[in-house]
């Protein structure tokens, strides 16, 4: 398998959900950036450029 | 040829491992301390031009995100591995940003290079062909002559009957008399 190939297949794993089990497991507390922090990120990126938008249209 | 492209045996061993930074222990060897590393370098005006610039080609996301994963791995910064592991949540965050610029993207992870399986590349992988015209096509790439294995001038495979005839041998060293025919044309 090339390095592209491997890329490809852990974005296909990462957005089907899944995140690095043994990992995980490993880390104390577990791992930080999984698939439920990115859709808090995207909420809250995505909602902040809301507000800023209103808040310039206010000035 | 495929046999060439592997590196020699043991030349890892005679290779001097404090050439390259990816010869050395990397420099990030946590999971969350590698995306984090990664997010904050893409957070980079350089970087994010650079993101944007990508994204608005219409490059694949898995395309950028191998790019900036393989810079880390040639700096040292990372392993491989690791830099595989975090392969998906940069590129999840590179989508955010996309999002968040309102630019389309494409993952690049779909099946777009799968090839469509279709009746009629069934059949000319079964080499069943209804029509006239393809048998034909067919017929004539099989009388193309195959190339010798050792090029032109390799020596002859068993399959060629190069030798000539025994008449055609006696012929050509002159041991069969010629017929002449009687040039008297007036007579």
């Amino acid at each position: 398998m090339k390095f592209q190939d491997a890329v490809k297949k852990s974005i296909k794993a990462f957005m089907n959900g899944n995140s690095p089990q043994a990992t995980d497991e490993m880390s104390e507390g577990g791992i930080f950036h999984t698939p439920a922090y990115f859709d808090e990120l995207e909420e809250q990126m995505l909602s902040d450029d809301g507000k800023e938008e209103i808040v310039n249209e206010d000035v | 040829m495929k046999m060439f492209d592997a590196p020699i045996a043991g030349a890892n061993y005679a290779a001097d491992t404090r050439n390259y930074p990816w010869h050395r222990p990397p420099d990030l060897v946590n999971y969350d301390e590698g995306v984090d590393y990664l997010i904050q370098k893409m957070n980079e005006p350089q970087e994010l031009e650079l993101v944007y610039a990508l994204l608005d080609i219409d490059a694949h996301i898995s395309t950028i995100v191998s790019s900036l994963l393989m810079q880390g791995i040639s700096r040292g910064k990372f392993s491989i591995d690791l830099a595989i592991l975090m392969a998906g949540p940069i590129a999840r965050y590179i989508g955010i940003l996309a999002d968040e610029q309102d630019i389309k993207y494409n993952m690049g992870v779909g099946d777009e290079d799968r090839v469509n399986i279709t009746p009629t590349s069934l059949k000319m992988a079964l080499g069943i062909l209804d029509s006239d015209g393809e048998e034909e096509t067919l017929e004539v790439l099989e009388e193309v002559p195959v190339m010798q294995e050792g090029g032109l001038m390799g020596a002859p495979t068993g399959d060629d009957d190069v030798a000539a005839s025994d008449d055609e041998q006696a012929a050509m060293l002159g041991m069969v008399e010629e017929e002449v025919e009687s040039t008297d044309e007036f007579s």
